[in-house]
């Protein structure tokens, strides 16, 4: 199966985006996603903290609908999936 | 009623609003938080448009390193408090209208007294702690709040409508990290100006608003993006769990 992942802001300067994959059936998101953030050391480190986790301010969404954070590592992926990952900004 | 030298200040966007929008937009009272990045455009493009009447709070001096972004202080400020050289600056752009500038920190103590009965929030902050106090407001007094925020060449906007959309801690439920962040200055000038259009559009009741979505732009790649937003069930602030036993009662708006 076929899969995109979207990165947005930073996230994509550090990793790219619109990449497409092709997990195996039962691949969970997390999994996806860490293994796609896994190329670049500072774009995993900014996506997940030192247990793998997504960061809690991270926002993931799953073919527009958001998937909590902690829900990600039992989420599995459908073809055609597209999955978003985006840092929100503080400054102002 | 609309004076002489309004209808003729305000002509060419009286051709937009008409005359009725243009006097919601002269009894409109917004509160706006913050007098730097984003408070900058906001409050120029609100107070040249007519919004009647403009709070803006800041707690800081103009410093040198503000100026490649925080368009309402110029070189002679620096040294100066942001709410001094904020007042001067749109009283100068425009004297009909009334402005309110406090020098103080929005803390959880004042927020609600500093809004007073504001018809909406601009949140023209640089941390989440304050932008969560914002949003509790917002909730409670039951107007709207229009966020944006910013980082580098990205930002992000959305209006918060309480009872109707989701409010800023359903949609980020947890703050991105404290830190010194890269900006340069048509950054805040892009999501301010969103902030405003959203708050003229609202005031003059105009247009569809920037509601349970999220608008996302990039300045690197020159891309906007939204994606939709909902609201939480469980949110603590606006959820349907949360005890009303805090809240006041709703103003009736729009």
């Amino acid at each position: 199966m076929t899969v995109k992942v979207r990165f947005f802001a930073r996230f994509r300067e550090l990793l790219g985006t619109d990449i497409l994959a092709e997990p195996g059936s039962g691949t969970v998101l997390a999994t996806l996603v860490r293994k796609i953030a896994e190329k670049n050391k500072e774009g995993y480190a900014a996506i997940f903290d030192e247990h793998g986790n997504f960061r809690e301010f991270v926002i993931v969404m799953r073919n527009g609908k958001r998937v909590e954070t902690g829900d990600a590592g039992k989420t599995i992926i459908a073809d055609g999936d597209e999955i978003a990952v985006f840092p929100p900004v503080a400054g102002g | 009623m609309l004076s002489e030298r309004e209808l003729e200040r305000y002509k060419r966007q009286i051709l937009l609003f008409g005359e009725e929008g243009q006097e919601k937009l002269k009894k409109a009272h917004i509160f706006i938080a913050g007098a730097g990045g984003l408070g900058s455009p906001i409050a120029i493009y609100l107070a040249v448009a007519g919004v009647g009447r403009i709070t803006i709070v800041d707690m800081d001096t103009v410093d040198q390193s503000n100026l490649n972004r925080q368009i309402l202080h110029t070189d002679r400020d620096v040294g100066r408090k942001k709410t001094v050289s904020a007042i001067e600056k749109l009283q100068e752009l425009n004297g009909d209208i009334t402005i309110h500038a406090i020098d103080t920190t929005i803390g959880g103590d004042n927020c609600d007294k500093l809004v007073g009965r504001a018809d909406g929030i601009v949140d023209a902050m640089d941390n989440f702690p304050t932008r969560y106090l914002l949003n509790e407001t917002a909730i409670r007094k039951n107007i709207p709040l229009f966020h944006g925020a910013i980082r580098g060449l990205y930002g992000q906007a959305t209006t918060i409508i309480p009872g109707k959309t989701p409010c800023l801690a359903c949609i980020f439920p947890k703050a991105p990290p404290k830190e010194v962040f890269p900006v340069v200055g048509v950054t805040p000038g892009v999501i301010g100006t969103v902030q405003a259009t959203e708050v003229l559009k609202y005031s003059s009741h105009d247009g569809r608003l920037l509601t349970n979505r999220l608008f996302i732009w990039d300045g690197r790649e020159a891309h906007a993006e939204e994606i939709a937003v909902e609201r939480n069930p469980a949110c603590p602030v606006c959820g349907e769990k949360h005890t009303t036993s805090s809240r006041k009662p709703a103003r009736k708006k729009r």
